[in-house]
């Protein structure tokens, strides 16, 4: 039962892949758990499943469609009817915030879930393998690197064109950097742990030793990678909303909200400030959950980069 | 030492042309073509051909690409396509009203945090830290943009103190009218300020712990001595090299503030370009910028090696 | 030039009346430091730790005590403790009184005129001990600028004197340089010369000698025996090491589960012990050979430490794992008697049925001939070299680095069922030769056949079956085995990987294996962070037996292992010997546990060979001059054992060149001149033992008469 480095048997490697994921998502419920101990994470979690279940339902419990018009309402103060008022073309305020949830959080989950794979991946790999191929991808990680996030965001949107789709797949890319040089920093701390070599004198394919080995003891980093991640995602799509290079009006994107409001604050603030505090308070949640999943294995606040 | 100077500078310049390589390639895809937005929608194929020809638009790219890089190194970026003027003229005219508001931020917000940052540190777990703490990540959570309008909805819409925008007269300076600094200035500190704090109370917490600590500690010496000689030399190495790091952070901050009170600075440049689709200033605008940011991380790098005796007398 | 110290003023008392006073027995001046019912308990978020449960001493000026014990006995608190240097978590009970002042009762300003002036600390890890950016000669400057009053040029000259004190090289310019470019041995020395700085009259000493190869380590010993004599201060001296505690301590206590259980002169605990903790520790730690050649066997204490997580019981906290345990032992905690035969304090109901014996009676461990059969493993000519030549610019230019030529030339043989001890410090490149021979590290060239095949380089181009032949225990049990998967799943991987059998016979073959290491197959679930070191490190052992493998590469396999737990790993490696004949490569820097184990031994210095062949041969004269060296500094548990005073200076040389001639030239002993330093020496075979032989210039028969009138003067 002879097996190679690279690519064991077929079986083996969907075993390998599978056996992983299944442990993953068991591993980063046990984070969760531990963060909910501590007491950052006790506020911290709670926000960010509101506003999750927001984004699931937000639009369908919405008094109102969000871009239905109103104009005989314009710019209404808060009431029974409009609960946050409405805004310059009479849309009821609270239903544009609870639908607008659901594109940010999805557009930034995905982003940040596809930067963490592509980024994991890639840090996983060239840290263990080492060598030239260490040094090569790092190169190109770095290379990436040298463009701050916002820029390279701005030029791959404004080729591309602002749609959902291109803005995860933006948001993934300018990522995957930081989450590689993480998660390599990880993976060579826990390379040279001995029973990595014990896997290795056994005879184990570097796929699985990649996966079920080493992976499962990096989960706790990324964890608090991965929410930094978010929160930075967040951070990001609402500024390139903000900009106007988003999802386009009328769409009830929060940042868009915010940037086109500017003009009617003395009309209605509300405009401004129920985005303001919605994507704030999103923040914040992930935020603190981060410090939670920080405190939970008292890893030290690292390097943030951008 | 001398063989790390020479290889960072490599590298630097290598990055540097991969950028301008990436960058150049990247505008070359964009859609919508200049001609028809100068001409407008109506104009006929034959006009269409014939501004792109004079603007040197049917050149093969290869082509361009080496004399854009040729310009560039000498200074040379070429012309606007959309203002018809020498780009190094246009972004010769901003370049100052950003750095200015830059420099505020850099000068102010750094030192201020890194005292704050200190403080927290060694008072941890103090109500002062906790507070501290509570706000920073406060700052941190909220967007610049959204800073930015909150502070104009208080300070110019509620009190009037603050002018809610910043344009000035074209070629004026906006050191003539001071106060449209003060709000785009405090929006770009905010947040630079928390990051900052946070990460060197971080380094610090980190560093009284350490047993060399421990050892002057046990040495009897009095604690100031121990913060200045033994707890920030080691504290600042780390914090250094973030605050390089964080400019690309800074720049990027820079881009939203400008626009979001139409600072007449380079970012609102950059996201006027963007919008008119005047390539060859988006090239020349992005490649300073990239190039501004590399800038930084090799004076962080090579700080870091100068300061760190591990590195310098390796 | 003189120092004004600062407040309190020291008391000068001439060192040898104060050293003759307690000779006699009389106790005239009042003791130095007085520590009454010291308890330290830790109440954190995590749970509650009993540091300290219960500690008592005194020490007078002049004195080493000794404090001795096993991982997390406490014994490092207690000097925290008597220094004031504790968490806020701490809550501390009892009395700590330094020439009759409590020392816990001090203001903050009080203490810190107190600590580094009156009260000093030395440390265990002297490298993180510095501040890596200020240079050396500051640090120790700092204290005469704060304590001694001493400024400027003639805190200075103080800081040189200091340095040629300690025995440091260039004491007038080695003030300059960072932490990073001294050695370990150095930096220690700079660790002590700051304390030293204002004659303190309380040294700690915590753990000084962990962590330095024991050539350096055995320097600075030296300097401690010598401060004793010269300077007028009293000593606690922390350590695990029954060896290092033989040499340097007066007296001794020792420390269980946060607990003096006994306390007397260095003699009579190593004679006559009365506590059976302290029998047991002594029957744990391989001995010299006797007389005869023979080596004691080792008796393990079975179990593990009462950790400190535990409360205090009402009874005895050695009885799970006691000998001569009574009933009554159960059910009160024992009173701190006298013992009628010893007349020293013990915490024991049953103090004088304790003697040396009670262990188990001295039996001699039978080492094993050779027999005449082809060896299991045969390596020729190991070479392991590291990095690359890198050039300033590239390809020209002045060679900025070399690559680090960690083997050269490596040769030997591993008998069938035998056992290889390999030796050495850091630098020999023992750990290098047993990852190139395992392949875990691709040889930069060399031999390497098992059962008579070769063996390719990179483990990964190995075929099943001869991985299943060799396999591996490591220094680290907590890295060992895999925090994040339980621990009996490497166990039926390796099982099933090895033997091709499926999941529930592997398992069977699993709880069998567990068992065969005294471990039952409940632990199969069990994650790692609920086993102790011991226990894990068992576990790695079996997993290491898993495969069935001819030959296990034990890298330091003990090291990190409390004394009491060594020896149930150690009796383990030679049950599986025994039992099933496998063959060993036991690698360590610790002479006695090789000593104990090894039936052949090879020397590494530098990454050469320089002696191997039978152990009974190599430990006898002749010996290479390294192999002299190294058996001179190892400490013995014995206060008696007066070592021959064979010092190496310096430090490990660079590898990063060849030796033109010997590589032990720059530090020998016996140094001939211009012979040693460029002509290759030779591989002398002793003609008295077949396989033993000697990489030296000196002809064997000189060295055998030079090293036994040597050994015969000491």
């Amino acid at each position: 039962m002879a097996t190679t480095v690279l690519g064991s048997n077929r079986r083996g490697l969907v075993e390998s892949v599978f056996g992983a994921v299944r442990d993953i998502g068991a591993r980063v419920l046990r984070e969760l758990r531990y963060a909910l101990a501590t007491p950052s994470g006790r506020i911290g979690l709670p926000l960010v499943a509101l506003h999750l279940t927001l984004a699931l339902v937000g639009p369908l419990l919405a008094p109102f469609p969000a871009t239905d018009f109103h104009l005989a309402d314009r710019f209404a103060g808060p009431s029974a009817t409009y609960w946050l008022g409405t805004d310059e073309f009479g849309r009821d305020i609270f239903s544009r915030v609870m639908s607008g949830a659901t594109s940010i959080i999805t557009i930034s989950l995905a982003g940040t879930a596809l930067g963490i794979v592509l980024g994991t991946s890639i840090g996983l790999t060239s840290g263990y393998l080492g060598g030239k191929v260490d040094e090569v991808i790092m190169r190109v990680m770095d290379g990436l690197m040298s463009f701050p996030s916002l820029l390279l965001a701005l030029l791959v949107l404004t080729t591309l064109g602002p749609s959902h789709l291109n803005i995860i797949l933006t948001i993934g890319v300018v990522f995957t950097p930081s989450v590689a040089r993480v998660m390599r920093s990880a993976t060579l701390t826990v390379k040279t742990m001995e029973f990595v070599q014990s896997a290795r004198l056994r005879g184990e394919s570097a796929t699985y030793i990649i996966f079920r080995e080493v992976l499962p003891n990096t989960m706790p980093v990324l964890t608090v990678e991965a929410s930094v991640r978010l929160s930075y995602a967040i951070l990001l799509a609402s500024s390139i909303g903000f900009l106007g290079l988003g999802v386009q009006p009328p769409s009830p994107d929060w940042g868009l909200m915010i940037s086109e409001g500017r003009s009617h604050i003395t009309d209605s603030p509300l405009i401004v400030l129920a985005p303001s505090f919605a994507v704030a308070s999103l923040v914040i949640g992930v935020n603190l959950l981060a410090e939670g999943l920080r405190e939970a294995r008292e890893l030290p606040e690292g390097e943030q980069t951008e | 030492m001398a063989r790390l100077l020479l290889v960072r500078f490599g590298l630097v310049a290598v990055t540097l042309f991969v950028i301008s390589f990436a960058i150049f390639v990247v505008t070359m895809v964009l859609p919508g073509d200049v001609a028809t937005q100068i001409l407008g929608q109506g104009a006929t194929p034959d006009n269409v051909a014939a501004v792109r020809h004079q603007l040197g638009l049917d050149q093969p790219w290869p082509l361009r690409y080496v004399e854009w890089v040729g310009g560039a190194v000498h200074g040379d970026l070429g012309d606007s396509l959309v203002q018809r003027r020498p780009i190094s003229e246009i972004i010769g005219r901003r370049i100052g009203n950003s750095i200015m508001l830059a420099s505020f931020t850099f000068l102010v917000a750094i030192p201020a945090a890194v005292a704050v940052g200190i403080w927290a540190g060694v008072k941890r777990n103090s109500l002062g830290d906790r507070a501290a703490s509570m706000l920073s990540l406060a700052a941190i959570s909220l967007p610049e943009f959204v800073t930015g309008v909150l502070l104009i909805m208080i300070f110019s819409t509620t009190l009037g103190w603050l002018p809610s925008s910043s344009i000035v007269e074209a070629g004026t300076s906006p050191l003539t009218r001071p106060q449209i600094m003060v709000l785009p200035a405090l929006t770009l500190t905010g947040v630079m300020f928390a990051y900052i704090m946070r990460m060197t109370r971080a380094n610090v917490i980190e560093v009284l712990d350490t047993n060399y600590v421990r050892s002057a500690v046990l040495k009897g010496l009095p604690m100031r001595r121990v913060l200045w000689r033994h707890v920030l030399p080691n504290a600042m190495l780390p914090t250094i090299s973030v605050i390089m790091l964080n400019t690309g952070w800074l720049l990027g901050g820079l881009i939203i503030v400008e626009n979001v009170f139409s600072y007449p600075g380079l970012g609102r440049l950059l996201l006027t370009s963007i919008q008119t689709r005047d390539t060859p200033l988006l090239q020349a605008l992005a490649l300073l910028i990239a190039a501004t940011y590399a800038g930084a991380n090799l004076i962080a790098d090579l700080a870091y090696a100068w300061l760190n005796p591990r590195v310098r007398f390796a | 030039m003189t120092i004004t110290p600062g407040p309190p003023p020291i008391r000068h008392r001439p060192a040898q009346e104060s050293v003759e006073q307690t000779r006699d027995g009389v106790d005239t001046e009042p003791p130095l430091l007085e520590v009454k019912d010291l308890a330290v308990t830790f109440r954190t978020p995590r749970g509650t730790v009993w540091a300290v449960r219960h500690a008592s001493f005194t020490l007078r000026r002049g004195e080493v005590l000794g404090l001795v014990g096993e991982s997390g006995c406490g014994k490092s608190t207690v000097a925290f403790a008597t220094i004031g240097y504790l968490p806020g978590t701490a809550e501390v009970r009892g009395t700590i009184k330094y020439e009759g002042r409590d020392l816990m009762s001090l203001s903050p300003a009080e203490l810190r005129a107190v600590r580094g002036s009156r009260v000093a600390m030395v440390y265990q890890d002297p490298g993180s001990a510095l501040n890596p950016t200020m240079r050396v000669g500051d640090q120790v400057e700092e204290v005469l600028n704060t304590h001694c009053a001493a400024q400027g040029q003639a805190a200075t000259d103080r800081v040189r004197e200091l340095f040629t004190s300690v025995g440091l090289p260039n004491p007038g310019r080695i003030g300059r340089r960072y932490p990073h470019e001294l050695s370990g041995g150095q930096q220690q020395r700079v660790v002590i010369a700051m304390a030293l700085a204002c004659e303190p009259d309380l040294l700690l000493m915590d753990e000084p000698t962990t962590g330095l190869d024991v050539t350096t380590e055995a320097t600075i010993l030296d300097l401690v025996t010598e401060l004793k004599d010269r300077v007028n201060a009293g000593i606690i001296f922390v350590s695990h090491n029954l060896g290092v505690i033989a040499r340097v301590a007066d007296r001794v206590a020792v420390m269980y589960a946060g607990q003096i259980v006994e306390e007397a002169p260095v003699r009579e605990i190593f004679t006559d012990p009365s506590h059976p903790y302290t029998a047991g520790l002594l029957s744990c730690v391989p001995a010299p050979p006797n007389a005869s050649g023979e080596v004691p066997l080792l008796r393990s204490i079975p179990g593990s430490v009462y950790p400190a997580s535990e409360p205090t019981v009402p009874a005895c906290l050695f009885t799970d794992r006691c000998t001569i345990v009574q009933d009554v032992c159960h059910l009160e905690p024992p009173p701190e008697v006298t013992a009628e035969a010893t007349g020293h304090p013990v915490r024991c109901f049953f103090p004088d049925q304790v003697d040396r014996t009670i262990w188990g009676a001295a039996e001699a461990r039978t080492p094993r001939p050779r027999t005449g059969d082809a060896p299991l493993l045969d390596v020729e000519g190991l070479h392991q070299y590291y990095g690359k030549l890198r050039k300033k610019y590239g390809l020209f230019g002045p060679t900025v680095s070399r690559p680090v030529r960690a083997n050269v030339d490596v040769s030997f043989q591993v008998g069938r069922s035998r056992t290889l001890g390999i030796v050495g410090e850091s630098g020999s490149g023992k750990s290098t030769t047993a990852r190139s021979v395992a392949g875990l590290e691709e040889r930069t060239a060399g031999e390497v056949i098992l059962d008579g095949e070769p063996l390719a380089p990179a483990v990964a181009a190995r075929n099943a079956a001869e991985r299943a032949k060799v396999r591996m225990v490591f220094q680290n049990p907590a890295s060992s085995l895999n925090p994040a998967l339980p621990v009996g799943h490497a166990l039926v991987r390796s099982i099933r990987k090895a033997r091709g059998v499926g999941k529930d016979e592997a398992r069977a073959i699993a709880a069998r294996l567990l068992e065969s290491v005294g471990l039952d197959a409940g632990y199969l679930d069990r994650r790692p962070r609920e086993l102790s070191g011991g226990e894990q490190q068992r576990v790695a052992l079996a997993t290491a037996f898993a495969a069935d493998p001819a030959l296990v590469i034990a890298d330091e396999a003990v090291s990190a292992l409390d004394v009491s737990v060594q020896a149930q790993v150690l009796n383990l490696i030679a049950k599986r010997q025994r039992e099933e004949g496998t063959a060993f490569m036991f690698i360590s820097h610790d002479l006695g546990v090789v000593r104990y184990l090894s039936d052949d031994i090879l020397v590494l210095y530098a990454g050469h060979v320089v002696e191997s062949g039978p152990a009974k041969a190599v430990l006898r004269p002749p010996w290479s001059p390294y192999t002299e060296a190294l058996l001179s500094a190892a400490p013995v548990p014995d206060p008696d054992a007066e070592l021959t005073r064979i010092r190496l200076e310096g430090a490990v040389p660079g590898l990063q060149r060849p030796f033109a001639g010997c590589p032990f030239a720059g530090r020998c002993p016996r140094y001939l001149g211009d012979l040693c330093d460029n002509v290759p020496p030779p591989m002398q075979q002793d003609p008295s033992t077949p396989g033993h032989q000697i990489l030296c210039h000196i002809p064997l028969e000189e060295l055998t008469v030079e090293q036994r009138k040597t050994f015969a003067e000491a």
